[in-house]
């Protein structure tokens, strides 16, 4: 079996070290790694990476995160990946690690991910450049995370994003936002790769539990969603009734 | 005179929000009653709930704001969810 901890949407800066730090404390005892769906700062500030990685930093479980849009608003973000990984913490970006966990290959795929909006209501590549930059930013951002999904070898395979890759979990949001808030081709990518779970988040005023078309459960993360300092999931359970499993 | 609590406000006080340097925030919802707007969701700590107070009530002081934003809870979760 496999513990994922998972959260997104911290928004760290100097305000908030310390408030999650006694339950990150006691991660070993449920959980075998942390990972944190983007959001990782208020404004993308290396100053606020810092803050980050003195509440998240120097933990007893691995830590692989993503950014999210927040961490871009500086245009520092590749000062800020650089603060996060020189304290060990690892950036997905289109890419994945894979981790040995109590005898398991636990994979990690990620990338932010970008909006354009699901069946029905999605937003095309048609008209002016900056609508076709709009679609085309999403698309590539979709195309990175099923490259770093479909190259890794493991056990367990989790795909980790900022934004959402289907509507169900951003039910509470105002549907007009649904094109900002994530998109089908992030939901598509997970579909190509036998992924076991989708984390993304976001959608602060979503819903934590949706499914893929392809039957991928997905959590939203988003700290305002599930009220703690983190989720936990477990994977690879031994412990499961084959007659309790729902398809 | 009052100004009108209308589309353009509400309009406005969304976009304090997430430009705003000192706030960024962009999971507070607006709003209206009457001639009054209801702040709500939830921030990461009581000084940015204090801070989105004092920043809308000073940009639109003739509005009647209620500060109806909570603190995020960060405590250890009680149970895990198998994936199946």
């Amino acid at each position: 079996m496999i513990r994922v901890a998972a959260v997104g949407d911290v928004h760290v800066d100097a305000d908030v070290v310390g408030r999650y730090r006694p339950a990150l404390e006691q991660l070993p005892e449920v959980a075998d790694v942390l990972l944190v769906a983007g959001d990782l700062t208020r404004h993308g500030t290396v100053e606020e990476a810092r803050s980050f990685v003195t509440e998240f930093g120097g933990l007893a479980v691995p830590v692989v995160t993503v950014l999210g849009n927040h961490d871009h608003q500086s245009d520092q973000a590749d000062a800020v990946c650089t603060v996060l990984t020189d304290a060990g913490i690892t950036v997905l970006e289109g890419a994945s690690t894979v981790l040995e966990l109590n005898g398991h290959r636990l994979g990690v795929a990620g990338a932010k991910g970008f909006g354009g909006g699901f069946g029905g209501t999605c937003a095309s590549n048609f008209g002016e450049r900056e609508m076709k930059d709009f679609v085309r930013t999403g698309e590539d951002a979709a195309n990175r995370l099923e490259a770093a999904l479909t190259g890794v070898t493991c056990d367990a395979l989790v795909a980790l994003t900022h934004y959402a890759p289907v509507p169900e979990t951003l039910a509470g949001e105002p549907p007009e936002i649904h094109a900002f808030l994530g998109s089908y081709q992030l939901g598509r990518a997970i579909d190509a790769a036998g992924t076991t779970l989708a984390l993304h988040g976001h959608a602060h005023h979503g819903t934590e539990r949706g499914r893929t078309p392809g039957g991928v459960p997905v959590r939203n993360v988003a700290h305002p969603v599930i009220k703690q300092a983190y989720n936990v999931y477990r994977l690879l359970s031994e412990e499961i009734q084959a007659t309790l499993v729902h398809a | 005179m009052t100004p009108q609590v209308d589309d353009y406000l509400e309009a406005e006080i969304q976009r304090l929000l997430a430009e705003d340097d000192r706030v960024a925030e962009q999971g507070i919802t607006v709003q209206r009653r009457e001639q009054a707007v209801v702040l709500g969701g939830e921030v990461e700590s009581p000084e940015r709930r204090d801070e989105i107070c004092r920043r809308i009530t000073s940009r639109f002081p003739h509005v009647q704001i209620t500060c109806d934003i909570g603190i995020t809870r960060t405590t250890v979760p009680a149970d895990a969810e198998e994936i199946s």
